[in-house]
């Protein structure tokens, strides 16, 4: 599926859910959502967004947090994901973006062995799906954003689209906006 | 000679830490264990550090008060977490750090850990304030080092020389 079809699919459906985006897999989600409850991971630590996406859902259990994410980043920390199996909170919501390279280095390709769904089951994550169908994610979307989790979706992604410059915005500014908007601080 | 983990978690209590994320080690063995048989702090055991650093910045952006524990060889690792995930935002974390080779360093023994050797400039480079906590009796840098990590919005550390005793 393409990925920012992908993406408008999920603002269409996204409500008062915390969205934590990441590197170039997601460079495209500003074009489809202004939320005040998105959060730009870019730059915070390579590989961490569904660490922090992970205490933010801790922190924060009565609402849903959704992380997008590649899977570059994600071999990264493979071991986040045996935390997320530990630890992991009913309302967080993983998106893995599967495209199998480096985007943002030139597009790399690593080895197309790897089985992020198996992955994650052998990390001891319980809700774990692979979607390939557009229509699909927009039929299964209202059951991940309120079924309890959590969940780790595996997303085959292309991309046709040209993307938008990384812009690395303020760092402490994100942070203090998603702060005031959750109403702590 | 070291500082008591049940003390030192009296400590963090009275200071209002409700989280701890903490990788154990030789040197905070009992205090881990002191964190887990505490029912007021919620303990979370990641994989490597940089993991535990963007959990923990997590946590406090969603408004809990965290603190981390880990050793100086894992704060090595986590040198792009702490910057992306601490320095950079100006997320106010608390480190307990473990000095790991500082009782050999001390004893003279040969050859010197390199990961004792490192650990000041290491914090050093990275402006990192920080205290040692030896034994009781400094357990006040705690207090310390969480108020100047608020006062600055930034990380700040306390690096224990030996290791935790019950």
């Amino acid at each position: 599926m393409e990925r920012l079809d992908l993406f408008r699919a999920l603002a269409a459906q996204r409500s008062d859910e915390i969205v934590v985006t990441t590197m170039t897999a997601t460079l495209q989600w500003p074009l489809v959502s202004t939320h005040p409850l998105d959060f730009d991971f870019l730059a915070f630590g390579m590989g961490h967004a569904s660490d922090f996406g992970l205490g933010l859902a801790l922190a924060r259990p009565e609402r849903k947090v959704i992380v997008l994410k590649g899977d570059g980043g994600l071999l990264m920390s493979l071991g986040s994901m045996v935390t997320m199996g530990r630890h992991g909170p009913p309302n967080l919501l993983v998106l893995l973006l599967e495209n199998r390279g480096y985007e943002m280095t030139g597009g790399q390709a690593f080895s197309t062995k790897v089985d992020f769904v198996a992955l994650a089951r052998g990390a001891g994550i319980d809700k774990v799906e692979q979607i390939e169908e557009l229509a699909t994610v927009e039929a299964e979307l209202p059951r991940l954003l309120d079924e309890p989790g959590p969940h780790f979706v595996v997303l085959p992604v292309t991309n046709s689209e040209p993307l938008p410059p990384v812009r690395h915005t303020d760092h402490t500014l994100r942070v203090t906006n998603l702060r005031r908007a959750l109403g702590v601080g | 000679m070291s500082a008591s983990a049940t003390r030192t978690v009296s400590v963090l209590k009275g200071l209002g830490f409700t989280d701890a994320v903490s990788i154990p080690d030789g040197e905070s063995r009992c205090l881990y264990q002191a964190l887990v048989e505490d029912s007021d702090i919620e303990v979370y055991l990641p994989t490597r550090e940089g993991e535990g650093i963007a959990i923990a910045a997590g946590l406090w952006v969603g408004g809990r008060r965290p603190v981390v524990v880990l050793q100086n060889t894992g704060l090595m690792e986590a040198g792009d977490a702490l910057r992306g995930c601490g320095i950079g935002p100006s997320i106010p974390l608390l480190l307990l750090v473990g000095w790991r080779g500082y009782p050999g360093a001390m004893a003279g023994t040969f050859p010197v850990d390199s990961a004792y050797t490192y650990t000041e400039p290491l914090l050093e480079a990275w402006g990192l304030p920080h205290r040692t906590l030896m034994n009781n009796d400094d357990l006040g840098v705690i207090e310390e080092m969480a108020a100047v990590a608020g006062a600055t919005s930034r990380p700040a550390a306390v690096v224990y020389g030996h290791p935790f005793s019950p």
